[in-house]
């Protein structure tokens, strides 16, 4: 799986918001067909650290880099031309649109309308739920069906990288487990994944590599199987004593 | 009983205020006369009079129905008792201030020095042209009635028993226009949409021919806000940019084809009236470009203000004595020429009519392929979230000032057609009031709706023009339309499909129904396929 160059690297990065220093130096490498996840409590800056990498946020410090070729000056919306896709927090949906305008813009930067249309159909075929709501305004969904909305969203881009924020937040156990479930099928389609999650146990169960995050450093990393038996993470962030 | 009482007297001084301040201003005496006119005929003497009291009966029974309606409909005695201290006290206020104005008269103080309404004869009016004592019993005697009556019929038609009527009525109207054979006939055939779209199309280029002179600058004037408003409709409506400084585009437009043909200014520059429009509306078009360079890093109401200042900047620079060898300063430029076509000149108003229904259309025509394409969704996007459109690829930057560029290049197009009509374009053209009207346009209108844009500039510009009469109170009644339209119809007159969505998101009980079924249904499926 590991095989030489990374995919996708971040070395030394700081972000500010004003005065406050969010991100103090992450380092961090995902190589092509991981998933590789971001684990750490509330603040401190999983959510930051991929906003940085695509673009959203720019960092005062360090630099980040996809296939060799620095990415944190370019603009957001370029990042994402480059196969970089991102699942925003809180799932972030157009709720006034409707789902299949939501997935249309999905693929905004694509102009190939044939290949749009099997994408489409992948999605559809991934989430049955979608195709059945496909003229109903995003904003009426449930919560599941809204994550499963953006996720398939980000796929209309056809992504080599996604980036995914969080995608357990606020959703009912069993719907959990469908997610992660999807999220794997995405990654065996050959689609790379940074996951942040505060959800670590299920994170790290269908994750190859796994990042600790405290207070805006790294401080742990290891494979997820390594890190499943950490007596620290799982102290932390695995409710076990 | 308290709360009836309380009820009552708050709703009685209200309208006590209310009515004694529009009398004050005159409101009741034009009204009157209008009505009059109107209703009874005009040759009987007490028509205006007879209006008058009917008048005030309504605004009585008003009164009466406000103040029972949200407490004791329950209870005969309480709705009464609530219309009755409603009308009694609106009577003793509105019966003490007839017998202060009939002092007045009485002892020939004339007091038009402070209230430019109130002549002898006009308070004379509001007295019913009797003695200040027996006035103010009738005034006091009538609104107690009335607020009695009020409360009666409150009681009667009890709490949202009138929405349910008006319900009822309203699915019986569809039933049986479902059931007729000319909705059947309708809806298989295929190509109606394009019949009635064809229809209007004829009856727009009918229009004028039909129309004298006056109507026909009148429309032409409804048209030029048309067009602001689908120009304004991209940027704040379809872009989500809100613009308070609009007229900044209609004024460049304005100016760009006056400088370019008008003998005054820059004669040496002069050019015929075709390719001066064109420039024109390309330099509206640069302007919203440059314009948008430094501003559209702002967001929501920073956007608002500073492009507030840009469209004064816009109006103090060419009445400026800076610039006044060129704009003539707060005289304007004078004798714009008009176009002509093949050696026939064009410049009377049924011609400019025409052409301002052509640049409708074509407006209406690039408004709709914007929407459907790229850039249109793009628009959409950017209005709902910002910073995810970034995230899905959209460059928020270039979309922003293509939306300002395209509704500058439509203000100007309105700009050229409105300074070569009136042969004349002076820096008052370009007051704020302008931005604010094409705004409130397409507010009443409907955001982002394409007919709405036009009803909402027939409602705003065509029917002050309709009741001339009533000139002096044509803002009072546009504050008035404007408060009731957004408690009323928040959405506007013609919303689009999406505003209305947007407007009324808490009433969807039936998607409601779904999505618990939708949880349901999901639970099941997992629980298969884990099997």
């Amino acid at each position: 799986m590991e095989n030489n160059a990374p995919v996708l690297e971040v070395i030394n990065l700081h972000t500010y918001y004003g005065n406050i220093h969010a991100l103090k130096g992450i380092t961090l490498s995902v190589h092509k067909g991981e998933i590789v996840t971001l684990i750490g409590a509330n603040g401190a800056g999983k959510t930051t650290t991929l906003k940085t990498i695509c673009g959203l946020l720019k960092p005062r410090l360090g630099e980040v880099y996809h296939e060799g070729r620095m990415i944190n000056v370019l603009k957001a919306h370029e990042i994402v031309s480059l196969g970089i896709s991102m699942v925003p927090e809180g799932r972030g949906i157009f709720s006034r649109l409707t789902v299949l305008e939501n997935l249309d813009l999905g693929a905004y930067i694509r102009t190939d309308r044939v290949a749009i249309n099997e994408d489409l159909d992948r999605v559809f075929s991934l989430f049955p739920r979608l195709k059945e709501r496909q003229k109903q305004v995003a904003g009426t969904l449930s919560g599941g069906e809204q994550q499963m909305l953006a996720i398939g969203r980000a796929l209309m881009a056809r992504p080599q990288i996604l980036l995914m924020d969080e995608p357990s937040m606020g959703l009912a156990p069993i719907l959990v487990e469908s997610i992660f479930e999807t999220i794997k099928t995405i990654n065996q389609e050959g689609v790379t994944v940074l996951l942040v999650e505060q959800n670590a146990l299920m994170a790290l169960s269908i994750a190859n590599r796994g990042y600790v995050l405290q207070t805006g450093q790294i401080v742990l990393q290891d494979t997820a199987a390594n890190l499943q038996i950490n007596e620290m993470v799982q102290k932390a962030y695995l409710g076990m004593e | 009983m308290g709360d009836n009482i309380r009820a009552g007297l708050i709703s009685g001084i209200a309208f006590g205020v209310i009515i004694i301040i529009t009398s004050l201003i005159g409101f009741f005496g034009t009204v009157s006369a209008l009505l009059g006119e109107f209703l009874f005929d005009p040759k009987t003497q007490p028509a205006a009079l007879y209006s008058l009291v009917l008048i005030l009966a309504l605004l009585g029974l008003w009164a009466g129905i406000r103040a029972a309606k949200p407490v004791g409909t329950d209870r005969w005695s309480g709705a009464l008792v609530s219309g009755a201290v409603a009308g009694l006290s609106t009577g003793l206020f509105v019966g003490i201030y007839t017998l202060i104005i009939g002092g007045f008269n009485a002892r020939g103080l004339d007091i038009r020095g402070y209230l430019a309404q109130m002549s002898p004869d006009a308070i004379r009016f509001l007295l019913f042209q009797l003695p200040p004592a027996t006035a103010a019993l009738s005034y006091f005697l009538l609104f107690t009635t009335t607020g009695l009556a009020g409360g009666f019929l409150a009681k009667t038609l009890g709490r949202g028993r009138l929405k349910k009527a008006n319900q009822q009525l309203k699915s019986k109207i569809t039933e049986l226009w479902e059931s007729t054979s000319v909705a059947v006939w309708l809806s298989k055939f295929p190509y109606t949409q394009y019949i009635v779209y064809g229809a209007i199309i004829i009856l727009a280029l009918l229009l004028p021919i039909s129309l004298g002179q006056y109507w026909n600058f009148t429309l032409g004037t409804v048209g030029v806000y048309v067009l602001m408003g689908l120009g304004i409709n991209i940027v704040v409506g379809m872009a989500g940019l809100l613009d308070l400084g609009y007229v900044a585009f209609f004024a460049v437009g304005a100016y760009t084809v006056g400088l370019l043909t008008s003998p005054q200014q820059l004669s040496q520059f002069q050019i015929d009236f075709w390719p001066a429009a064109f420039l024109a509306i390309v330099i509206a078009a640069i302007t919203g470009i440059i314009l948008g360079f430094p501003v559209l890093r702002l967001r929501g109401d920073y956007l608002a203000i500073v492009t507030l200042g840009f469209g004064e900047i816009i109006r103090i620079l060419v009445r400026s004595d800076l610039l006044s060898d060129f704009t003539g300063g707060p005289q304007g430029v004078r004798q714009i020429d008009g176009p002509s076509l093949f050696g026939i000149s064009l410049t009377n108003d049924r011609a400019y009519l025409y052409m301002i229904i052509l640049a409708i259309m074509l407006a209406i025509f690039v408004t709709i392929r914007f929407k459907d394409s790229r850039v249109g969704r793009a628009w959409v996007a950017m209005r709902e979230d910002e910073t995810v459109s970034q995230a899905m690829g959209i460059n928020t930057y270039t979309t922003k000032l293509l939306a300002f560029a395209v509704g500058a290049a439509f203000a100007g197009l309105g700009g050229v057609l409105f300074a070569s009509r009136n042969q004349y374009i002076g820096p008052e053209d370009a007051n704020l009031l302008v931005s604010i009207n094409v705004l409130a346009v397409v507010i009443v209108g409907g955001m982002g709706s394409i007919p709405g844009v036009f009803l909402g500039a027939f409602v705003l510009k065509g029917l002050p023009e309709i009741m001339r009469q009533l000139q002096d109170y044509r803002i009072l009644a546009f504050g008035a339309l404007l408060v009731v339209m957004m408690i009323v119809r928040p959405e506007g007159l013609w919303p689009s499909q999406r505003r209305r969505l947007e407007m009324h998101e808490e009433e969807l009980p039936l998607e409601e129904l779904e999505e618990t079924e939708a949880i349901g249904a999901l639970e099941a499926a997992l629980e298969e396929s884990t099997k």
